[in-house]
């Protein structure tokens, strides 16, 4: 943590402007919000605040603005929203430094890549269906004891764990010009399972992000994990692979858990055109 | 752009189905051959610095193969630009700049990679529609040329050059051809730049700032390099045209007779020019003033 200045001046109230929204597709519109300064507040404090007072700061009688939530400790990515124009959690992002940037007031949005469900909840299902697309995980079913693993070389250790760290906050597609939300309706008399397919059918269309490619990088570099390498690189080289990458590299300057995105699409482009070259002369 | 893909179950389009290879082709053109051919083509022009002589002769070794160089010009570099410009005009449309939101370095690059392939890509019309002319049909060349494009005449290269960057007060195309040849050359310093994270050349961070400090010093040595070829094009006046010019005739001649050079009467630059053309005569005697007489009436 970050001592405070005892001598600095400190406002009396906090102005947060939020970016308000009724429903999955409804217009969204902002809020201004006045709350008494207290210090060392986190940005979840001031929505319990902004909760508990439920009133603008022209004193209009508000719903109480809707955010998600997990650990309070940023390792779950519950919490990942908008602020002050940058997307991060909103439970590690201290009040005080944020009004050294800006000290008129903070500004709350919800993420901007996926259908927001309500105020600064959203809807982050796509972020884990790129996990599911690229086999994010390693192989093994424990039905029978299958013995000790393979050894890894402590470079390869030193290697997967900063890729390990990810937590699925999805801050990387978020900052990512090539990521773009995908919205659907729901039609009328669709079940769940067809909306569900529908979305599923659409995500797999646009760019995986550089959270799933870094996760394929991971699980490809497991020992046990590689085993099924093949099937991450045809999920990568297919539709919404890793050719949609521009290289903008904002992944990697707004991850929370400083994982080397670009690095790991750098190695999953090589592999790709390994990949690829190899299974062209093997058809 | 949120649910252009919602409402079909249809399989998928070939070109969904083959996105990556053609990426990677995008990525590839944009090097070879089209990066590669605007160095050659920077260096070539930057010769004109050197001497009209120079130009002249490195303008002709280009058009030695003759009647194939319509299907080296259109198989090496109109086709591959083509390809690279629609598809890039496609990839740009995939994306959505957000460098106002996020001013990190790489993200501006990001961005601007975008905007001079536009501007890149409107400046190439022009320029080809200015000099080259796109096809050499005569009737099109001939009604093209009242509103001053397809200027070039390979034979003519360094005077039909400089006279085609008088056009329009002097000032018009040389700020054209600045503003659109840097912004070519970024596009594709920036372009190796990204193409070899794409590919996986460089990899690590360190790799990539490696590649940064390479791809800066490759950038300099390229911007001088059309700063030159821009400053041989525009720098003479109206008065050093009639000068160049008779030195390439006189390049031109010589290297029919010496058959070193094609004979083709279409590729000179024969607009009003009948004083250039007697001192040549007298100079040179009768045997070269036959070939005048082959010159179609302009």
């Amino acid at each position: 943590m970050i001592a405070l200045d005892p001598d600095a001046n400190r406002p009396k109230f906090i102005n947060v402007r939020v970016k308000r929204q009724d429903g999955p597709g409804k217009e969204p519109y902002w809020q201004l919000f006045k709350i008494d300064y207290e210090p060392e507040l986190n940005v979840i404090t001031v929505l319990q605040r902004i909760a508990a007072l439920s009133e603008t700061s022209d004193g209009k009688k508000v719903t109480p603005v809707v955010w998600d939530c997990g650990c309070l400790e940023e390792v779950c990515g519950a919490c990942t929203m908008q602020i002050n124009g940058r997307v991060r959690q909103s439970c590690s992002a201290l009040v005080d430094q944020l009004l050294k940037d800006n000290a008129d007031e903070l500004v709350l949005e919800p993420m901007s890549k996926f259908p927001v469900l309500r105020d600064l909840m959203v809807d982050r299902s796509r972020l884990f269906n790129a996990l599911e697309k690229v086999k994010a995980w390693v192989p093994v079913d424990s039905y029978y004891n299958m013995g000790p693993g393979e050894r890894q070389l402590r470079a390869t250790q030193e290697q997967n764990y900063p890729l390990s760290q990810c937590m699925s906050c999805g801050c990387c597609v978020d900052a990512c010009p090539q990521y773009n939300k995908i919205e659907l309706a729901r039609k009328d008399g669709e079940t769940d399972e067809e909306f569900r397919r529908r979305e599923e059918k659409a995500w797999n269309e646009g760019f995986v992000g550089p959270h799933a490619i870094s996760q394929a990088v991971l699980f490809n570099n497991h020992p046990t994990g590689k085993s099924i390498s093949g099937e991450r690189m045809d999920a990568l080289t297919g539709p919404g692979g890793i050719q949609a990458c521009g290289n903008a590299q904002n992944c990697v300057a707004v991850c929370p858990k400083e994982i080397p995105l670009t690095t790991s699409i750098a190695r999953a482009g090589r592999a790709a055109t390994i990949h690829t070259i190899k299974k062209w002369f093997e058809k | 752009m949120s649910d252009s893909n919602s409402d079909s179950n249809s399989e998928l389009s070939f070109f969904t189905k083959h996105e990556f290879a053609i990426r990677r082709l995008h990525s590839l053109t944009g090097i070879v051959p089209l990066g590669l051919y605007m160095c050659v083509h920077l260096t070539t022009n930057a010769s004109l610095l050197g001497s009209v002589e120079i130009f002249q002769r490195a303008v002709f070794l280009i058009h030695s193969p003759g009647p194939l160089l319509p299907l080296i010009e259109w198989g090496g570099i109109f086709l591959p630009l083509i390809f690279h410009a629609v598809l890039g005009i496609w990839i740009a449309k995939t994306g959505k700049t957000n460098s106002s939101q996020y001013r990190f370095t790489s993200n501006r690059r990001y961005s601007w990679q975008r905007w001079t392939g536009f501007i890149g890509l409107v400046y190439l019309f022009l320029h080809v529609m200015h000099l080259h002319g796109g096809i050499h049909a005569e009737a099109w060349m001939n009604a093209i040329d009242k509103i001053g494009f397809g200027q070039f005449s390979p034979y003519n290269a360094g005077s039909s050059l400089v006279a085609a960057m008088n056009l329009g007060y002097g000032i018009i195309w040389p700020v054209i051809y600045l503003a659109g040849v840097l912004a070519l050359v970024y596009h594709f310093i920036n372009g190796i730049w990204t193409a070899g994270i794409t590919w996986g050349l460089w990899i690590s961070p360190e790799a990539q700032a490696r590649a940064t400090k390479v791809c800066v010093a490759l950038g300099i040595v390229l911007t001088v390099v059309s700063l030159a070829a821009w400053a041989g094009a525009v720098f003479p006046g109206e008065d050093d045209v009639a000068e160049m010019r008779a030195i390439e005739d006189r390049m031109y001649e010589a290297g029919v007779v010496a058959g070193t050079v094609p004979e083709n009467e279409h590729k000179r630059d024969l607009r009003g020019r009948a004083a250039v053309e007697s001192e040549i005569d007298d100079a040179e005697g009768g045997e070269q003033a036959s070939l005048q007489d082959m010159k179609p009436a302009s």
